[in-house]
């Protein structure tokens, strides 16, 4: 026991020892701060061999102010994180933070282990919400940045970071990868082209700022489904330019057909019935006959009045109304009344014109002879023969009539018109005043209807100024026309202009063979046969004037 | 006619002193470029601050130093606190890590240029006031209250708060070129 003291103070030191090391608690060997725009946790290891009823305490301060603080939320917590996002609104205004933690277990407690300073260079950026529209052909993005809760009131993202705000965008279609082009825009709009293409794209971002070393975090994917658009503005113009388009032109058409129509309107007693089929319609064929006939001029009188009344105007016939129209008609011209006038015989005064006749739409006033529907000179200039004619026999196709008398007439059409003097060439008494198969077809070619709208009552025919120039404008006569004696006062043979159709064309003075020679597309027969210009009713009057002409014939028989 | 000859060509004289004048003024905008020095100094600040064991003191972030310069000041104040790092930090600390040196030696180099660029400003340009040399004093007392390795190794880990206050009085209208203020 000489020693005593030195075995007393070594078991002393090797309990002290012993003691110490059970209240030394190992630290947390690590310590680390991760944080988000004002989301700043705090993290770290465990100490090794934890209990259960180990905890840890936190403690803070301001970079170069002291004191150190603890923090409340972390404190004795089981955790191995803590949200300091209340204790650390200063981040972006100051040079940071220093946190420390430590372990504590009943009565041991740890050292502190001590974070380096961390200050918002170490905030990982982040972005609040991503949207997607379709903008014409491009897809066009809306980045909305952060905005916490923790964040005080004018402390925003935008704030803060206030220059050199960055996006990296990345896009794919699915159902391929994404490709990562590292191309960025700056600011929170954007605009990818997608050039037509259709299916579903998705978009995610990446924030960054270009004056600093901030890290940032890919944001969630946004998809949007891009289908074809067909109701677009462009194409809904161009489809309403042409619906535009398409009525006016309808609109035009309508508009002009209404015109023709109109322009070619008949009156109601010019409107034949359809033209029948040829060989079949002749109902008062013209039939040539040797047996002269003689007009009265009292009837002659009745007739031209009731066809004045009646309102003819000049249609396009040839002046010898024609039941139907036929230019190619081979039949006679003029309708011959039902009854077969015996040869020679002579009306006397009174007797009516009228005989039967074909279902003339005017007024039929046959008598006898057969005649064609008169050929009005219309004020509006349709076209005409010429030849004026009393009276019609509807339906007829071109029946030549030809008088008793017409075995003494030499036609005059076969003279070259103008080779000689009219009126001494038609002074041989009567003349046939229509030749039913070759001036018809010759004349076919002349004739032309110009009202369309007649639809094949009015006669067809234009005027062939050189068959009928010079002519005498026959008068008002059925059948056939008296010439005028040398001398008589003829209608003007200056081939005196009529208001056909075409103003211009002379409208022929025919003789009474001139009327035969018109090929009637219609029935109605030209009535104006040499009616002087000024309408149909002009013709009459100077037609009139040819009475005593008729009245010679008397005389002359 | 003669006096609005004089008055015109008096016009001129002052037009071409102020040209002359502000081109004396560019000649002190220096073109800031932090952004290289901050991924220098990314790359060891954890190593750096780490080794900084004087947790409770700090030399460029009390109130009495960087905080509350006034604009006049600016110039004179990065002027001063160039000279500082060149001057004595950079020279006080000796670093062992290779890693560490190469980014500290870039970092270095960076802040030297800025230093000369701002030197060949006109003193009139860029005026030192009272309170900036009361500041620059400050700077420079803490820094010789510690010991020269554990305060460069606190200089050299603040030096994002340097950074920090650059990029704060000096607008930055891109990431690389700045052609700012007078420093």
């Amino acid at each position: 026991m000489r020693h005593p003291p030195l075995v007393v103070l070594l078991a002393a030191l090797l309990g002290l020892r012993l003691g110490s090391g059970a209240h030394e608690l190992p630290s947390p060997p690590f310590v680390w701060f991760e944080g988000e725009f004002f989301h700043h946790v705090l993290h770290w290891t465990p100490i090794p061999n934890q209990s259960q009823s180990t905890y840890y305490e936190v403690e803070l301060m301001p970079y170069g102010r002291e004191p150190w603080k603890t923090v409340p939320s972390c404190n004795q917590t089981l955790a191995l994180s803590c949200d300091l996002s209340m204790v650390t609104q200063e981040l972006y205004h100051n040079d940071g933070y220093r946190v420390k933690v430590r372990a504590v277990d009943g009565s041991r407690r740890s050292n502190w282990t001590t974070t380096i300073r961390f200050t918002y260079d170490d905030v990982t950026l982040t972005v609040g919400h991503l949207e997607l529209e379709m903008d014409r052909d491009a897809l066009r993005g809306t980045i909305q940045p952060p905005r916490p809760k923790m964040a005080p009131a004018g402390d925003t993202y935008e704030s803060i970071f206030k220059n050199f705000r960055e996006y990296e965008i990345a896009m794919r279609k699915v159902p391929d990868n994404y490709t990562f082009t590292n191309k960025k825009v700056k600011g929170e709009h954007f605009r990818l082209p997608i050039s037509g293409e259709v299916g579903t794209f998705c978009v995610m971002v990446k924030p960054s700022l270009s004056s600093r070393l901030n890290k940032g975090l890919w944001s969630e994917e946004v998809c949007h489904v891009l289908t074809r658009q067909y109701f677009t503005a462009t194409n809904l113009g161009v489809f309403f330019a042409f619906v535009l388009l398409l009525c006016g032109a309808l609109a035009y058409c309508l508009a002009l057909q209404l015109y023709v129509r109109r322009r070619g309107k008949l009156p109601a007693v010019l409107v034949f019935e359809k033209p029948r089929p040829f060989g079949l319609v002749s109902q008062v064929p013209c039939r040539e006959t040797q047996d002269p006939v003689y007009l009265d001029q009292e009837a002659f009188l009745s007739v031209s009045t009731a066809l004045r009344s009646s309102g003819l105007h000049g249609s396009t016939d040839s002046g010898f109304g024609s039941a139907k129209p036929s230019l190619q008609a081979e039949e006679p011209q003029f309708p011959l009344p039902a009854p077969n006038p015996p040869a020679g015989v002579t009306l006397g005064e009174g007797t009516p014109l009228e005989r039967e006749d074909s279902g003339g739409s005017g007024s039929s006033t046959d008598s006898g002879i057969c005649l064609q529907e008169p050929s009005l000179s219309d004020s509006r200039g349709q076209e005409d023969s010429g030849i004026g004619l009393a009276q019609s026999s509807a339906g007829q196709p071109g029946d030549t009539q030809h008088g008793s008398a017409s075995g003494r007439v030499s036609p005059l059409r076969t003279e070259p018109p103008g080779e000689e003097d009219p009126a001494v060439v038609a002074f041989q008494g009567y003349l046939r005043q229509t030749r039913c198969t070759e001036e018809k077809a010759v004349k076919a070619g002349c004739l032309e209807e110009e009202s369309s709208s007649t639809d094949g009552l009015g006669p067809k025919f234009r005027t062939c100024p050189d068959a009928e120039a010079g002519w005498p404008a026959p008068a008002l006569a059925k059948g056939y026309l008296k010439q005028d004696p040398p001398g008589m006062t003829l209608h003007p043979s200056g081939s005196p202009t009529r208001q056909w159709n075409q103003p211009t064309e002379e409208w022929p003075l025919l003789g009474l063979t001139s009327c035969g020679d018109w090929s009637f597309a219609h029935d109605l027969a030209p009535l104006d046969c040499g009616t002087a210009p000024g309408g149909l009713l002009g013709s009459f009057d100077s037609d009139l004037m040819t009475l005593p002409l008729i009245s010679g014939l008397h005389t002359n028989e | 006619m003669k006096v609005q000859h004089v008055s015109l060509c008096f016009l001129g004289t002052m037009l071409f002193l102020c040209s002359v004048h502000a081109r004396g003024l560019r000649r002190c905008l220096v073109s800031m470029d932090t952004h290289h020095i901050r991924e220098r100094f990314q790359e060891i600040k954890t190593a750096l601050q780490a080794k900084d064991t004087f947790q409770n003191v700090t030399i460029l972030s009390t109130s009495e130093t960087l905080h509350g310069i006034m604009p006049l000041d600016t110039c004179c104040m990065t002027k001063n606190l160039l000279a500082f790092y060149v001057d004595r930090v950079f020279k006080d600390h000796e670093e062992l890590s290779p890693h560490i040196l190469r980014n500290l030696s870039s970092i270095a180099n960076s802040l030297l240029y800025l230093q000369k660029t701002l030197q060949r400003c006109d003193q009139k340009l860029c005026p030192c006031r009272e309170e900036a040399t009361n500041k620059t004093r400050v700077i420079h007392s803490i820094y010789d209250q510690l010991e020269v390795p554990s305060a460069a190794i606190k200089s050299l880990g603040e030096l994002d708060v340097f950074l920090a206050w650059i990029d704060k009085n000096h607008h930055q209208e891109t990431s690389t070129t700045n052609d700012k203020e007078p420093v």
